[in-house]
């Protein structure tokens, strides 16, 4: 069956991290100048303005910030998939990223509780980085 | 409002109009703006403002506590307001908490009596300098104060998102233009596109410690009868969406007695409003926009 | 913005359309008719409006043609000094 939902526009600013997600790598943008580890991704850094970055990949673990469950579906493509779970999930290395929830009914799922990457791979050369219940309490920063 | 008096300050017009339509209800362009709007967060399912206020209400639960108990009292409360409405969308369709805990989820933790309604229709108001205003025939409905934030972050990107939000600076930039306490304020008309979004203006405004809104709301605070009436036409959960001018507009018209029913003051067993504070937002809690209005 | 403002400009007139569900309109069509009800009244006539803002707008319907303060202003026969689209 096809793949009937919304895909990612690849664009100059955030082609490095979607390539990033076909290798299985969460990758951002890291500031040469002040350290700061930005999303989504751009030209420059939203606090010191500089241009050079660095790439960090980052473990794939942090914590859900916050999260919200769909009843209704705003595009068919994920009709079969109500009730689902997006949530922002705060990277240990800083960024908050908009993903899924995966691999836990949504009443399971609560603020800050730990997660860790689930790679989808969706279509040829798009792959998703979504998240499911962290399997261990180790590795948290 | 603060552009438009921008432009008459600098002395560029006399009259500023401003004006809002949208064939939102019948028209097909709801489901082509949501796809536009949501941009990359589609890829997750994640569609629009009740998706993005979703999240900013769960983090809200999370770090103080608030939840249906509190919105369930904004949605009723502002119901009530409704049906003395005539002209509201939900004019003779009364709302109990009972009904609000059966109501269905949308995105959870909103249910659909927690959205803004979607409107055909539109609203306009003109604004002018007081000094021209006398030879009008309208009652004035005067500015008195106007402020600003825009902390401008995506709700994703955000961790604000339950408070202090915009809506503390621009809150406390209105009052001191004004020259007034919080506590002379009369009524509200606030932004409410979601009853989370109420909560949150009320309390980065100060009328009510985080996490207190619920004791804050017992026992009818913004209904008819109550001291601190909020969304005096239904607002956009029940009247009608205008983006910032239903607030606007609303605020006006009950400063200048022409509120019928509804109006503040004897009729509805409130006070007599001599200062109206009222609010817009942009984006999911991205910018927010103050203004004070006053009788003359 | 100072104190200087305050109690300087004032909200003077509000339009109201037939609102709800009102089908088979166009969202241009309801910018004329708050903008004439908000003109009338105010008691002005609409050659005295001389600034127009235009709320921020959602996208248009698949058969109308996206909304521009111009096209509103056009419609409305008036020709501002100052024009705008709006965010707050």
């Amino acid at each position: 069956m096809s793949y009937d939902k919304p895909l990612p526009r690849i664009n100059a600013d955030n082609q490095a991290f979607w390539e990033g997600c076909r290798m299985h790598e969460l990758r951002f943008q890291q500031c040469k100048g002040c350290g700061h580890v930005r999303w989504p991704p751009s030209d420059r850094c939203p606090r010191c303005h500089c241009t050079e970055t660095r790439r960090l990949i980052s473990k794939g673990i942090g914590r859900v910030y916050t999260f919200a469950v769909y009843h209704v579906a705003y595009h068919p493509g994920f009709a079969g998939d109500l009730p689902y779970t997006v949530a922002v999930v705060a990277l240990d290395e800083g960024p908050h990223l908009l993903t899924n929830i995966v691999g836990c009914r949504p009443e399971q799922v609560v603020c800050d509780m730990p997660v860790e990457v689930a790679w989808e791979d969706v279509v040829d050369r798009i792959t998703l980085p979504k998240f499911r219940p962290l399997s261990s309490a180790e590795g948290l920063g | 409002m603060q552009h438009a008096v921008g432009v008459l300050e600098s002395g560029l017009c006399r009259y500023v109009l401003i004006s809002y339509g949208h064939n939102a209800l019948s028209g097909d362009s709801m489901r082509r703006m949501l796809m536009e709007l949501s941009g990359d967060d589609a890829v997750f399912g994640h569609f629009g403002a009740t998706g993005g206020y979703a999240l900013a209400a769960r983090r809200a639960m999370h770090e103080f506590g608030t939840g249906p108990e509190t919105w369930k009292k904004i949605a009723v409360g502002q119901r009530k307001w409704a049906n003395l409405n005539p002209a509201a969308m939900m004019f003779g369709k009364p709302m109990t908490e009972a009904d609000y805990d059966k109501a269905r989820w949308v995105v959870e933790p909103l249910r659909l009596p927690d959205n803004c309604l979607i409107t055909d229709g539109g609203r306009a108001i003109i604004v002018t300098s007081l000094e021209r205003a006398r030879d009008l025939k309208q009652p004035p409905a005067v500015i008195m104060g106007m402020g600003q934030d825009h902390p401008s972050t995506a709700v994703a990107q955000s961790d604000w998102m339950a408070g202090p939000t915009g809506a503390r600076k621009a809150g406390e930039t209105a009052l001191a233009m004004a020259g007034i306490r919080l506590d002379e304020v009369d009524a509200c008309e606030i932004y409410d596109c979601f009853t989370y979004t109420v909560e949150i203006t009320l309390q980065d405004y100060g009328f009510f410690k985080p996490g207190e809104g619920r004791d804050w709301l017992q026992g009818g605070t913004i209904e008819p009868g109550g001291s601190m009436p909020v969304n005096t036409s239904g607002g956009q959960l029940s009247e009608a969406y205008f983006m910032g001018l239903t607030p606007i507009a609303e605020g006006a018209m009950q400063i200048m007695g022409r509120c019928g029913k509804r109006q503040l003051g004897p009729e509805t067993r409130t006070k007599s409003p001599e200062i109206i504070m009222i609010s817009d937002n942009g984006g999911i809690l991205e910018s927010h926009s103050c203004i004070l209005l006053r009788r003359w | 913005m100072t104190s200087l403002l305050r109690d300087k400009y004032a909200v003077v007139g509000v339009g109201y359309t037939a609102q709800g569900r009102v089908p088979g309109r166009t969202s241009l069509s309801f910018h004329l008719e708050a903008s004439a009800n908000a003109i009338k009244d105010a008691g002005l006539d609409k050659d005295d409006v001389d600034g127009f803002i235009c709320y921020r707008q959602f996208p248009a319907d698949s058969n109308e043609n996206a909304l521009t303060p111009a096209m509103i202003a056009q419609h409305l026969g008036i020709a501002p000094t100052y024009i705008s689209q709006d965010a707050n």
